[in-house]
């Protein structure tokens, strides 16, 4: 059925449903037909082999909680998990869904950016490999087609000079929306800032990555100054918008802190 | 729940074979077990659903209402709207419970003409299913023409502005004059002021309201709802121009009320949709309806100028006092009483002069919450006593030590307390449990913060409030206890039940509660106003003592002995003065029953009865007593994102007797986690009119993972005027946990939010805006 839609309104994929039935509740609209994928026990599963992490697309929030490896690769993605909504939403949101439902507060989109992941779509006449990054095309739109279906995400296991973190900042504990969600991932490779990949979520029309964060990061040796300048690099590169949980200028100003205090955690954790 | 280290159990208990002590309540097992039907569960052949339709806009004149498409779609059995009504009004002031003259408060129960507020009901519905009665609110035509409304105080109360209550959008105000204000700040050496303000909260209970009505043989519509007060049968039979007797509300286990449960909800709607169709009627709120559907606690603005003695003496208090009631009066005069009463806290000051005001605007109409106004004059009177602290360089635990009030002086208005007052005790208990602060890490302060309170329990007095309960032995000596209380989730009927048993010498597990039916439970009242166990406590105290006395007195004679050396324990009689001479209690109820004796007792409690305090001066009784206590609170904030973690949270309490410790606990600490979300989530934000936040992810409760360990130390003066000595603890546990955190985040950040809710934006703001000060 999903290879034979033409538009996202005809058919789409449900995995927990944590986000997407709350949202045609909410609005009394949604897309005509639901196929339910986040029972298919062959997209569910971490798998790890030849230096890559793939986890199926209906792998829940908890799935990667429970499984003890995923802290050696991909220590990022548990910090977020940690904090993603409830407990009774972790044990049923997939990770895929939280991708396809396209909210700029997604939490673990900006770790999986962090860790330069890409995503598989599989669609009738085949399938393809696209990064996350530039998954996005704006807000809740993205490069997958209707008749594709998002089946696992991939990511290189990080090597041991790399660090990384995430931050969500919410109203509260539990069950938050994102005010702002900051991730960073460092590696250093003979004393200077090889890769860089600083996420930020809930600070644009979608999650981004602040390109001219990371530009002043590279190739330089490690710094506070460095720290502080990239920091405010990601704090212009951001555009917030004003709304009920935080206003776009106090946003700004928390990619700030929040950038700046991940990557002096991350580089202090390699030091 | 949490276990306290060391519980603080009064010697007095020793006395008690049940009483004080920490037992799981009598309707545990059936909740643990499922077994339990809310109102919500109950069902009958060839019920109909209704569903109600709201306004979307706050403020509109309805031009044109069509509801004939709505009536031809097959499968709805009726449409009401305005038209159908015989009387178009319902009261909304203290639901049909003392005899006390009602206020002249009606609302409209259907728009007819003019819209008030955003939600307000236009039509209601019921169907053979509920989607065809959603599907049936999509097809009445109404056309709202806009009318300019007022959505704050301070624009409600200019002469031109749109006028939504009375010519004047003054819906109550009072004055309270002790001593000479003048000549109290003449006298001091610092004059200290601030204005503090509080935000519009939901009670956000579990369980939605939601109800069952049906018509029996003999006329009488039923109700069966989920309520705090089975007393509303009066305004709703009232309301539909039928005798009292005509109406019976018969309630459930309540999934949490917190006040928002008093007021008429979904009972009024059933029960003229069950006259209309002669079926019975389902109504059952969603989460939106709820948001939509019942007044939320007042938003108030509190000004404070205090005048202090160099050395902390409090010389005279000023406050000015604003509440916002939204259109319609409801429980905003007594609300705005109570803030009133509480104003100045639990100091003595020989010199106060209050004005208080309650004004009318489009925004949602408010009503009781938990504390009813005396929590938000909390939330500002410690909020000053910490930042007159820090003008004066005097400690604030000091600073209230050296102002607390104690038995025997006057209040307020006047009136001087008769219990025991131990705030002093409840602060160093609390403050000592919080131990010391965490030294700095960063940008990551250390907090603590304290607030104590006064807080009326049981109704003001010239309500004249009165509750009756009903106990009697079965001829196998099985005990019975009859009470209209309400059960809202606080262990309601168990502590009657405990309480009779205590009495009889009977285990409060085989003891029978049949509660919270209008017209076979002798009536209680409502379970709000920390009432419930002062006032039905009492009633069945006092029904159970006649019938304990009666037996005793046959007991007596059956061991040769005088009744008041008879004791009732374990389903025993026995003598006091030599315990071997014992009969089973089973064995002397028989006699009784034998003999004609009457083994039941309808009792009446009446609290204190009294006139309304002085109008010009505020001097008088309002509340029969007062319970007195302390929480602290000790707070991690990050300064830079101004996120606050609650790390200990500690509520010290006199509640003169604890009945059941367990229940006691679960009461402070339900509070206490309410309370924190009301310092520093909780709010409904609305714009124009209009709610922005109608959902339970942008409506923002603690979760448990917000939440602490908290911890209640529970002191037991004995010196209440409820059952054994026992003061109320249900709101009471709620009322200072919100102004602790303030003043513990305060203390971490070196400046204050005066505006709550106490959001990290704020929080971070201030840390920056004071730094920028230098």
């Amino acid at each position: 059925m999903i290879a034979k839609a033409k538009t996202a309104n005809d058919v789409a994929p449900l995995g927990g449903g944590t986000n997407l039935v709350v949202e045609m509740r909410a609005s009394g609209v949604g897309p005509a037909t639901l196929v339910s994928v986040g029972q298919l026990a062959g997209l569910r599963g971490i798998t790890i082999a030849d230096g890559t992490v793939t986890i199926g697309a209906a792998t829940t929030v908890s799935d990667i909680l429970r499984d003890p490896r995923m802290k050696q690769v991909a220590a990022v993605l548990v910090e977020s998990a940690d904090v993603f909504a409830g407990q009774m939403i972790r044990n049923t949101a997939t990770v895929a869904g939280n991708i396809c439902c396209g909210s700029p507060a997604a939490d673990l989109v900006p770790p999986l950016l962090a860790l330069g992941a890409s995503v598989t779509l599989r669609s009738g006449s085949g399938e393809r490999t696209v990064p996350l990054d530039g998954y996005f095309t704006g807000y809740k739109t993205s490069v997958r087609k209707p008749d594709e279906l998002l089946t696992a995400i991939s990511w290189p296991v990080p090597t041991a000079k790399s660090a990384s973190r995430f931050y969500k900042l919410g109203r509260r504990r539990g069950d938050a929306i994102t005010m702002v969600g900051v991730s960073v991932f460092v590696s250093l490779k003979d004393g200077v800032c090889d890769t860089v990949r600083i996420a930020l979520g809930a600070v644009g029309p979608c999650v981004m990555r602040s390109k001219k964060a990371e530009a002043v990061m590279q190739g330089k040796a490690p710094s506070a100054d460095l720290i502080a300048k990239a920091a405010q690099a990601a704090t212009a590169e951001s555009t917030p918008i004003d709304d009920i949980r935080a206003s776009g200028e106090y946003r700004k100003e928390q990619v700030q802190v929040l950038v700046q205090r991940l990557l002096t955690q991350s580089l202090e954790s390699l030091s | 729940m949490n276990k306290l280290d060391e519980p603080t159990v009064a010697e007095q208990n020793v006395n008690f074979r049940q009483i004080g002590k920490p037992r799981t309540r009598t309707d545990a097992p059936g909740k643990v077990f499922g077994k339990t039907p809310y109102a919500g569960d109950y069902v009958m052949p060839d019920m109909l659903h209704a569903r109600v339709l709201r306004a979307k806009v706050p403020s509109a004149r309805m031009t044109r209402l069509d509801v004939s498409k709505a009536r031809a779609l097959p499968g709805v059995a009726s449409v009401l709207t305005f038209r159908d009504l015989k009387i178009g009004t319902v009261a909304t002031d203290i639901p049909g419970q003392t005899g006390f003259k009602r206020r002249a408060t009606d609302q409209q129960i259907l728009v007819d003409e003019l819209v008030r507020y955003q939600g307000e009901p236009i039509a209601i519905v019921a169907a053979e299913t509920v989607e065809i009665a959603q599907h049936a609110l999509s097809l009445i035509e109404v056309d709202l023409e806009p009318v300019p409304g007022v959505y704050n105080v301070f624009d409600a109360q200019k002469p031109d502005s749109p006028k939504v209550f009375g010519t004047d959008n003054l819906v109550a105000s009072y004055k309270v004059r002790k001593g000479d204000v003048e000549v109290g700040f003449a006298a001091a050496d610092v004059i200290v002021e601030n204005t503090f303000t509080t935000q519009y909260i939901e009670h956000a209970f579990l369980e939605p309201e939601v109800g069952l009505g049906w018509e029996d043989e003999q006329g009488v519509i039923n109700i069966r709802s989920s309520t705090q007060a089975v007393e509303t049968f009066r305004y709703i039979a009232d309301a539909m121009g039928l005798p009292h007797s005509k109406v019976r509300i018969r309630g459930a286990l309540v999934g949490g009320g917190f006040g928002g449960k008093c007021d008429v909800t979904v009972e009024l709607y059933i029960a003229l949709l069950t006259k209309a169709t002669g079926r019975p009627v389902r109504l059952g709120f969603t989460r939106e309806d709820s948001f939509y559907g019942h007044g939320k606690r007042h938003p108030f603005i509190i000004t404070h100028k205090t005048g202090f003695t160099r050395d902390g003496k409090i010389t005279a208090s000023k406050i000015d006092i604003t509440s916002e009631s939204g259109p319609y009066a409801f429980m905003s005069p007594y609300v705005l009483m109570y803030a009133t009463e509480a104003g100045p806290g639990p100091y003595l000051v020989d010199h106060v002069h209050i004005d208080s005001r309650s004004i009318a605007t489009n925004n949602m109409y408010t009503s009781a919450f938990r504390g009813f106004g005396a929590t938000q004059a909390c939330i500002a009177y410690e909020q000053q006593m910490d930042e007159a602290a820090k003008v004066l360089g005097i400690d604030r635990i000091e600073l209230r030590r050296r102002n607390l009030l104690k038995t025997g002086d006057a209040i307020a208005t006047g009136f001087k307390v008769q219990s025991a007052v131990w705030t002093e005790e409840c602060m160093d208990r609390a403050m000592a449990a919080l131990g010391e602060k965490p030294k700095d890490k960063g940008p990551i302060k250390y907090g603590h913060g304290l607030a104590a309170y006064q807080q009326g329990y049981g109704r003001m007095i010239w309500l004249h409030d009165t509750a009756e309960g009903w106990v009697g032995v079965e001829m196998d000596g099985t005990v019975l206890v009859r009470s209209g209380m309400t059960d809202i989730g606080a262990g309601q009927t168990s502590s009657l039940a405990q309480i009779a048993g205590e009495l009889l010498g009977i285990d409060m597990m085989d003891i029978t509660v049949y509660n919270s039916d209008s017209s076979t439970t002798p009536l209680a009242g409502t379970s709000s106003a920390s009432r419930g166990l002062y006032m039905s406590g009492n009633a069945v105290r006092l029904a159970a003592e006649a019938v304990r006395d009666r037996l005793a007195a046959r007991a007596a004679q059956h061991f040769g002995s005088t009744a008041d050396d008879v004791d009732f324990a374990n389903a025993q009689v026995f003598l006091k003065s030599d315990p071997r001479k014992t009969m089973p209690f089973k064995e002397l109820v028989a006699t009784c029953a034998s003999e004609g004796i009457h083994r039941a007792e309808l009792a009446i409690f009446r609290a204190p009865f009294g006139d309304w305090i002085d109008p010009e001066t505020g001097q008088g009784q309002v509340h029969p007593d007062y319970t007195y206590g302390a929480h602290a609170v000790q707070v991690a904030v990050d300064t830079e994102t101004g996120e606050v973690t609650i790390l200990k949270s500690i509520g010290a309490h006199d509640i003169g007797q604890a009945v059941n410790m367990a229940a006691v606990e679960g009461q402070i600490e339900g509070g206490v986690a309410q309370g924190h979300g009301y310092a520093l989530s909780e709010e409904l934000i609305y714009k124009d009119g209009c709610l922005v936040t109608p959902s339970l992810s942008e409506y923002l409760c603690p979760t448990s993972m917000d939440s602490p360990r908290i911890e209640s130390i529970v002191l037991e003066s004995r010196s209440g005027l409820g059952p054994f000595g026992a003061k109320g603890i249900g709101e009471p546990g709620h009322t200072p946990a919100a102004p602790a955190v303030a003043n513990a985040v305060a203390d971490a950040i070196g400046t204050r939010v005066f505006d709550f809710p106490l959001t990290p934006e704020k929080i971070a703001r201030a840390v920056r805006t004071a730094r920028k000060a230098g």
